[in-house]
């Protein structure tokens, strides 16, 4: 006690020991709160309107670059982009016609069985802001928050399939877990035979791994995998990734497969937040 | 509480901006662990040469900022820069006589105790990351606080 007693240079007393205590209580109670009780969404909201500022501050030399280049592209680069995203609409109606057809018949299908899943009822697009947060954990922050209507565990997806979901809403920004990080789970289905699992994340951008698949369970290389919409956190039938390694060790009872996520983690821009629409209750018989 | 007329505040508040930037800074994944704790030197910085000016409260409301833009848990980074600064605080008078290789050593120490009362608290609550990388950040750190030290006592001398 009297050693951490210090005086300044005027020799007045700072009282360095009480106010370490009583900043370290302070911190303790907010671990505590947090862990505990959700009582801080509202707390963390408005200070995450404060950490705004610098947040944009540093995302908006990149974007700004980004723009640069693109006022910059050449006549030229922008009509061979015009018309090649004309032929990739083209190609997306084509097969958007039969879909709809199909999701008709699949809805009605599944209603006669009585277990219609989600479906996505609405879309936002938002943007990753160019923001490192953690380097040991796999997360984005997204321009889209509270104000958006975004909330907690909501399906994020890319252009190639899952992204991750919803793990915490600021006022105006908001925080993604990504599909690949080491504390996500996602329920998955073989689109192949219906095999149904759970693929967690390893960590790693680029690899996802299956849970409790026996050594003998009927999976190949090569597999795509889908989301089940189990659990109801995510829209069924959306891509997760496809089937990259199988390893069966005899000795062992459970194989190690590894997926690679079918969205692209690492060079994603733009992100779409969905939301779902219960499932329509089949009439009963 | 009387306030020393003479402790300039701005320097303080406009290096802890600077480098809250710094520590959400988009880097290459290689390096990101790699990264040093920056806004952590910078507070080390103005408890050794001027706790008057931030205190502790600037240690506690520096780590909420990094706890917010981090999205961990409320509270993680504010306790482990607040006992961190404490002990940094009561050895500034011996800090400011020692020679730059001492000064970075002690830095080291006070990084390592900050890195393992994150580490506790991410245990504690439940998502724990076990990466070796984690504890690279207390050397880089090291090895820039002698350059850090500089371009801030620059700062605070003119």
């Amino acid at each position: 006690m009297v050693a951490f007693r210090s005086t300044d240079i005027s020799g007045r007393p700072t009282g360095l020991l009480f106010r370490c205590i009583l900043f370290s209580l302070l911190a303790f109670g907010l671990i505590i709160a947090d862990k505990h009780y959700d009582q801080l969404g509202r707390i963390r909201r408005v200070l995450s309107v404060v950490a705004y500022p610098a947040q944009v501050a540093v995302a908006s030399p990149f974007r700004g670059w980004a723009w640069l280049r693109e006022i910059l592209s050449t006549r030229d680069a922008l009509r061979a982009e015009n018309s090649r995203l004309a032929e990739d609409l083209r190609s997306a109606r084509f097969r958007l016609q039969r879909y709809d057809a199909l999701e008709a018949e699949n809805r009605r299908l599944r209603g006669l069985r009585d277990n219609t899943a989600d479906v996505a009822a609405r879309f936002l697009i938002g943007d990753i802001m160019d923001l490192d947060i953690d380097a040991f954990r796999e997360r984005v922050i997204v321009d889209k928050g509270a104000q958006d209507g975004v909330y907690v565990g909501q399906a994020v997806l890319d252009a190639g399939g899952v992204f991750g979901q919803v793990a915490r809403v600021g006022q105006l920004t908001s925080e993604v877990i990504l599909i690949s990080d080491a504390a996500h789970a996602i329920p998955v289905q073989i689109t192949r035979n219906g095999l149904r699992t759970v693929a967690l994340g390893t960590g790693d951008m680029n690899r996802l791994k299956l849970a409790y698949i026996s050594t003998s369970a009927d999976v190949l290389k090569g597999d795509t995998l889908v989301t089940s919409g189990l659990g109801g956190g995510f829209p069924a039938g959306y891509p997760v990734g496809t089937v990259s390694e199988v390893k069966r060790d005899p000795a062992q009872s459970l194989a190690d497969v590894d997926v690679r996520p079918a969205a692209a983690l690492d060079r994603a821009r733009e992100l779409m937040f969905v939301w779902l629409k219960p499932a329509a209750k089949a009439p009963t018989p | 509480m009387m306030r020393d007329t003479r402790v300039r505040r701005m320097p303080v508040m406009l290096s802890a901006l600077a480098a809250l930037g710094l520590a959400i800074l988009p880097l290459p994944d290689l390096l990101d662990p790699l990264r040093p704790d920056f806004l952590v030197l910078v507070v080390y910085y103005w408890s050794i040469e001027q706790p008057q000016a931030g205190g502790l409260s600037l240690a506690f409301f520096s780590g909420l900022a990094l706890d917010v833009v981090g999205g961990v848990v409320l509270g993680q980074h504010a306790l482990a820069l607040t006992l961190t600064a404490a002990w940094a605080t009561h050895l500034r008078l011996r800090l400011r006589v020692f020679s730059v290789l001492s000064q970075s050593l002690t830095v080291f120490a006070l990084l390592t105790a900050y890195q393992f009362v994150l580490f506790w608290v991410d245990g504690a609550t439940g998502n724990p990351v076990t990466a070796f990388g984690r504890w690279l950040a207390p050397i880089t750190g090291a090895l820039i606080w002698p350059l850090l030290a500089r371009t801030l006592s620059r700062l605070h001398e003119r």
